[in-house]
C-alpha cells in the first residue's frame, strides 16, 4: 500500500484526468446523435388532429416539450392548419400540374404535412397520383408508422438505410409555418420523407433566424474593437485608481502576490524549462562543423545555465511568498481554479476563426491529431507526477522482499512502459 | 441617496442608476439594481443575491451550468476561497458569516474589484456565447485538465494499493481510445453534412451549414429555443455595450462606497494551511529545473575547458567572429526567453475555429486550412512523444540504479523495446 497523502495526490490526478476525459466523450456523444439524427430521414411535422398525445420520447437529449398544449391551443391549431389547407388547395388550382421535385423544400413540405392530417382524402387523391409518379429507387423509403394520421400512399418501406426510429414528438405548432412563405407553385406533395442526401442543398435558414445571427455577429465584433476614446482612458484610470485605494485601505502588508499568480507563473517556468530542455538536446546532437559552432554551441550552453539559474532564483522566491503565508489567510487545500484570466491574456471576444478543409479525411486526421497531442500532453503531465511521487517510494523500501519487488514491477510499469508491459522479474539463487 | 449628491460632481443625473442597470443586464444573473442601492449602504437583504451572483461569476463554467447550484454556505464558502486565490486584499470578506446574511457593501466592493482587474464581462459573455458552427477539439491541456471544481476529497481517502492506480491508468488509455473513434464518427459525419447542404447558407463565404444551423431547420422547436438564446445575448451585448459608454460614472459612485468602509485596522489572523497539500506544482518545476541545470552543467564545464585548453593564437580576425557570435546567441536565447513569457504556443490558435467545407483548389481568404494545421500539429506530436520518451528513459535508468544494488536478482524486460 502507498502512502495515504502520495495516494490522495495520485488518485486525485488520475480521476481529474479521467473526468476530463468522460466530460469530453459526452459532448462527442451529444453531437454524435444530433448529426446521426440529421441523417436519418426527417420526422414529418404531426398535428394534433392526428395525434393528440405525443409518443414516447426515446431521445433524452431532445429537450421535453414544455407540457401538452391545451385545447385551445389545439383547436386554435386545427383552425390554422385547416385556412392553410385551404389556401393550399386554392394555389394548387392555378399551379401547374406536374410540378413535383421543384418546390420540394422543407417549407412546402412542411405545409403540405400539416394540411394532409386534417384532410387526408383530398390530398391522399393528389398525393397517390404524385407519388405513383415518383421513381422509387431514389430511394426515399420509409416506414409506415401506424396511428400517426397520414395518408396511406406512403411508400412500403424497402430501404435499410433510412430508420424511422425516433419518435420526436411534435404536438405544438410549427413555427416554420410561419415563417416561410407558401411557395406559388406548391402542390399539395405527397409527404415524401425528407433527407438530407437528397434535398439538402434546397434548405435554406429562416429569416429571422438570419437577422438575429447576423445582428449578433456584428454586436461581438462592436465589443471586441479596441476603443480608444476619452471616455475609455477615463475608465481605466478611475479603475487603476480604485484598485489602489482597495489595496491601501485593507490594511494588509501582503506581498501582493495571489495563488493563482504563483500558479501561472509556475506554469510559465514550467515552459520555460521544457523549452531550455530542447534547446538543450538540440545544441547537445550537433557536431559542430568548425570552430564558431563550437563556440555557438559553449555560448548557448551557457546562457541556458544562467537562465535556469535565474528560473531558480525565481522560483525560490515564489516557495517563500507561499511558504511565508504572504499570500492570505485562507487557502483550503487545493483552491477551486477560477474561471476569470489572470492579466487577460486571451481575448474572450474574438470572434470564430474559419477553419477550411477539403475532404473527411483530411478532418478526421486534423482531429485525431489534436486528440492525440491533447494525451500526450496529459501523460508527460501524469509522468511528471508519477515519477515525483513514486520514484522516492522505490528508494524508500526496503528491498528485497516481495513487497518491494512488487512495488518495483508496478512502478516500472507505470513510468516506462507507460502501463502497458510489465517486466518479469526472476530470483537467480545459487546453486547450493 | 448617492445620485442627487453627485449632482455637481459632472455626471448627468440619471446616468449612474443607467449604468447599473446595463450592468445588471449584462451580468449573468445578475441582481436587479435595486440591491445594488442596498448594498452600499450595507443592508443585509442585499446580501444573498450578491452571494450568488458571485458564485456564478467565480465558479468554472462547466460547474454553473449542469448542476443545481449548492447550498448558500457552500457558495460562501467557494467565493471566499476564489477571491482568496486571485489576491482580493481586504480581509474583512473572510469574516463574514456563512450563512450569507451579512456583508452586502463587501461583496459589491469584492464585485467591483473583479470588474476593474480586467475584462471581466467580456468574459463571462464568452463563456455562454452561442456557437453556430461546427468544430473540432483542438485544445491545450490546461483546459483538458480541469473541467470543474475539484472533487471533494472525501471519497478514496484510504491509502490505496498500486495496482488501483494501474487499473486508473488502464481505465484513461480505454478512454482516448473511445474519444478518438467518437472523434472520427463525427468527422465523418460533419463531412456529409457539410456536403449535402452545400450552397444554403446565406453567407456565401461559409457555402453550407452547420449542424446548429441544419438542426435548427429540422426541428422548428429547438430552432426556436436557439432563436431565443441568441435574443437574448443580444440584449446582454447590448447591454454591454451601454455599460462601457456609461462605466465613469459607476467607478465614481464606487469611491464613495468605499469611503464610507470603516478602516480595517484588526491584525491578521491566519489560519493553518492544510498540511496534505503536498509538494505541489512549485516542488515539481523546481525538480525539473534543477535536473536540467545538473545537466547543464554536466555538459558545460568539459568543453569549456576543452575550449580553453585550444583557445589562443587564432588570430584577430577571430575576435569579430567571436562578437558576432556573442550576440548571435545573445538575441537567439532573448528571443527563446520571448516564447514562453508572452504563453500560449504560437502553433495553436486560441480561438474557435469554424469548420467550413471547400475544395482544395478553391480557398482564399483568411482563415486556417486544414493541411497546415496538421503540419503543425505533426510537428508538436513529435515533439511530445520525444518528450514522453526522455522522461520514459530517465526513470528506466532511475529504476535500474536502484534495483541494481540488489544482487541476485534478473530482471528481464518487456519485449518490444
Amino acid at each position: 500500500m502507498l502512502p495515504l497523502d502520495c495516494s490522495r495526490r495520485l488518485v486525485a490526478e488520475l480521476r481529474d484526468a479521467l473526468d476530463a476525459c468522460a466530460e469530453r466523450q459526452r459532448q462527442l456523444e451529444r453531437s454524435l446523435r444530433v448529426s446521426r439524427r440529421l441523417l436519418r430521414t426527417w420526422e414529418p411535422a404531426e398535428t394534433l388532429a392526428a395525434e393528440p398525445t405525443p409518443e414516447p420520447e426515446t431521445d433524452e437529449e431532445v429537450p421535453p416539450p414544455a407540457g401538452t398544449p391545451s385545447p385551445q391551443d389545439l383547436r386554435e391549431l386545427e383552425l390554422l392548419t385547416q385556412a392553410l389547407e385551404k389556401a393550399v388547395r386554392v394555389r394548387k388550382g392555378v399551379s401547374k400540374a406536374g410540378e413535383r421535385h421543384g418546390a420540394l423544400s422543407l417549407k412546402s413540405a412542411a405545409t403540405s404535412r400539416a394540411t394532409t392530417a386534417s384532410a387526408p382524402p383530398g390530398a391522399s387523391g393528389q398525393a397517390g397520383r404524385r407519388t405513383s409518379e415518383t421513381k422509387p429507387p431514389r430511394g426515399v423509403h420509409q416506414t409506415t408508422v401506424p396511428a400517426r394520421g397520414l395518408p396511406e400512399c406512403r411508400l412500403p418501406s424497402v430501404g435499410d438505410r433510412t430508420r424511422m426510429g425516433r419518435g420526436a414528438s411534435t404536438t405544438k405548432p410549427r413555427p416554420s409555418l410561419r415563417d416561410q412563405q407558401i411557395p406559388p407553385s406548391a402542390a399539395p406533395q405527397a409527404p415524401e420523407a425528407f433527407t438530407l442526401k437528397e434535398k439538402g442543398s434546397l434548405l435554406k435558414l429562416p429569416m429571422a433566424y438570419r437577422k438575429v445571427a447576423s445582428q449578433n455577429s456584428r454586436l461581438w465584433a462592436q465589443l471586441s474593437s479596441p476603443q480608444t476614446s476619452d471616455s475609455k482612458d477615463a475608465a481605466s484610470m478611475a479603475k487603476t485608481q480604485f484598485l489602489q485605494k482597495m489595496k491601501t485601505t485593507s490594511g494588509w502588508p501582503g506581498s501582493g502576490l495571489a495563488a493563482a499568480e504563483v500558479e501561472v507563473e509556475a506554469g510559465l517556468l514550467r515552459k520555460a524549462c521544457s523549452l531550455m530542455r530542447q534547446r538543450m538536446e538540440e545544441v547537445l546532437s550537433a557536431d559542430p562543423a568548425d570552430r564558431i559552432q563550437e563556440y555557438y554551441s559553449l555560448l548557448t550552453l551557457e546562457g541556458l545555465q544562467a537562465i535556469t539559474g535565474q528560473c531558480l532564483h525565481r522560483l525560490q522566491e515564489l516557495r517563500a511568498a507561499v511558504a511565508g503565508q504572504q499570500l492570505g489567510p485562507w487557502p483550503e487545500g487545493r483552491c477551486c481554479r477560477a474561471s476569470l484570466p489572470c492579466g487577460g491574456r486571451t481575448d474572450p471576444t474574438w470572434s470564430p476563426q474559419l477553419l477550411f478543409y477539403s475532404s473527411p479525411e483530411e478532418l478526421q486526421s486534423l482531429a485525431v491529431l489534436g486528440l492525440r497531442v491533447a494525451m500526450l500532453d496529459q501523460q508527460i503531465h501524469l509522468q511528471k507526477v508519477l515519477m515525483a511521487d513514486l520514484l522516492p517510494l522505490v528508494g524508500a523500501r526496503e528491498p528485497p522482499g516481495p513487497p518491494w519487488l512488487a512495488l518495483c514491477r508496478a512502478v516500472h510499469s507505470l513510468l516506462c512502459e507507460g502501463g502497458e508491459r510489465f517486466l518479469t522479474v526472476l530470483r537467480d539463487e545459487p546453486a547450493d | 441617496m448617492g445620485r442627487r449628491r453627485r449632482r455637481g460632481g459632472g455626471a448627468r443625473v440619471g446616468a449612474l442608476p443607467e449604468a447599473i442597470a446595463a450592468l445588471s443586464q449584462t451580468l449573468p444573473a445578475g441582481p436587479s439594481p435595486e440591491i445594488f442601492r442596498r448594498a452600499k449602504f450595507d443592508r443585509p437583504e442585499a446580501a444573498p443575491a450578491l452571494w450568488q451572483l458571485l458564485f456564478r461569476v467565480l465558479s468554472p463554467p462547466a460547474a454553473a451550468g449542469t448542476r443545481a447550484s449548492p447550498a448558500l454556505g457552500a457558495q460562501v464558502r467557494l467565493v471566499k476561497s476564489a477571491l482568496c486565490s486571485q489576491g482580493y486584499p481586504r480581509r474583512v470578506l473572510a469574516r463574514l458569516p456563512e450563512d450569507g446574511s451579512q456583508g452586502s457593501r463587501e461583496l459589491l466592493l469584492a464585485l467591483a474589484w473583479l470588474l476593474a482587474r480586467g475584462p471581466l464581462l467580456e468574459h463571462l459573455l464568452a463563456q455562454t456565447r452561442v456557437w453556430l458552427g461546427d468544430e473540432i477539439p483542438l485544445w491545450q491541456y490546461e483546459a483538458l485538465a480541469s473541467p470543474g471544481p475539484p472533487a471533494p476529497c472525501q471519497e478514496a481517502d484510504g491509502p490505496v494499493d498500486i495496482r488501483h492506480l494501474q487499473w486508473l491508468m488502464g481505465t484513461l488509455r480505454f478512454r482516448w481510445r473511445d474519444l478518438i473513434t467518437s472523434q472520427q464518427e463525427l468527422c465523418a459525419l460533419l463531412g456529409k453534412i457539410h456536403s449535402y447542404t452545400r450552397g444554403c447558407h446565406s453567407d456565401r463565404g461559409l457555402g453550407h451549414l452547420s449542424v446548429a444551423e441544419t438542426e435548427l431547420l429540422r426541428d422548428p422547436e429547438g430552432g426556436r429555443q436557439l432563436l431565443q438564446r441568441l435574443e437574448s445575448e443580444n440584449t446582454r451585448l447590448e447591454a454591454a455595450l451601454q455599460w462601457r459608454r456609461r462605466e465613469l460614472v459607476f467607478w465614481q459612485w464606487m469611491d464613495t462606497v468605499l469611503g464610507s468602509c470603516p478602516l480595517q485596522t484588526s491584525p491578521a489572523t491566519f489560519l493553518p494551511r492544510d498540511p496534505a497539500s503536498g509538494p505541489g506544482e512549485l516542488e515539481l518545476v523546481a525538480r525539473e529545473l534543477r535536473g536540467l541545470h545538473g545537466e547543464l552543467q554536466g555538459a558545460v564545464e568539459p568543453r569549456r575547458a576543452a575550449w580553453e585548453a585550444k583557445a589562443g593564437g587564432w588570430g584577430p580576425e577571430w575576435s569579430a567572429a567571436q562578437r558576432a557570435t556573442q550576440e548571435a546567441v545573445g538575441r537567439d536565447l532573448a528571443a527563446l526567453q520571448r516564447a514562453w513569457e508572452q504563453g500560449g504556443a504560437p502553433a495553436q490558435p486560441h480561438r474557435p475555429c469554424r469548420l467550413v467545407k471547400r475544395d482544395a483548389r478553391a480557398v482564399e481568404g483568411p482563415g486556417l486550412r486544414a493541411a497546415e494545421l496538421t503540419g503543425a500539429l505533426r510537428i508538436r506530436e513529435s515533439r511530445l512523444e520525444t518528450a514522453l520518451g526522455q522522461l520514459q528513459t530517465r526513470c528506466r535508468q532511475e529504476l535500474a540504479r536502484l534495483a541494481g544494488a540488489e544482487p541476485g536478482l534478473i530482471w528481464i524486460l518487456p519485449p518490444g523495446r
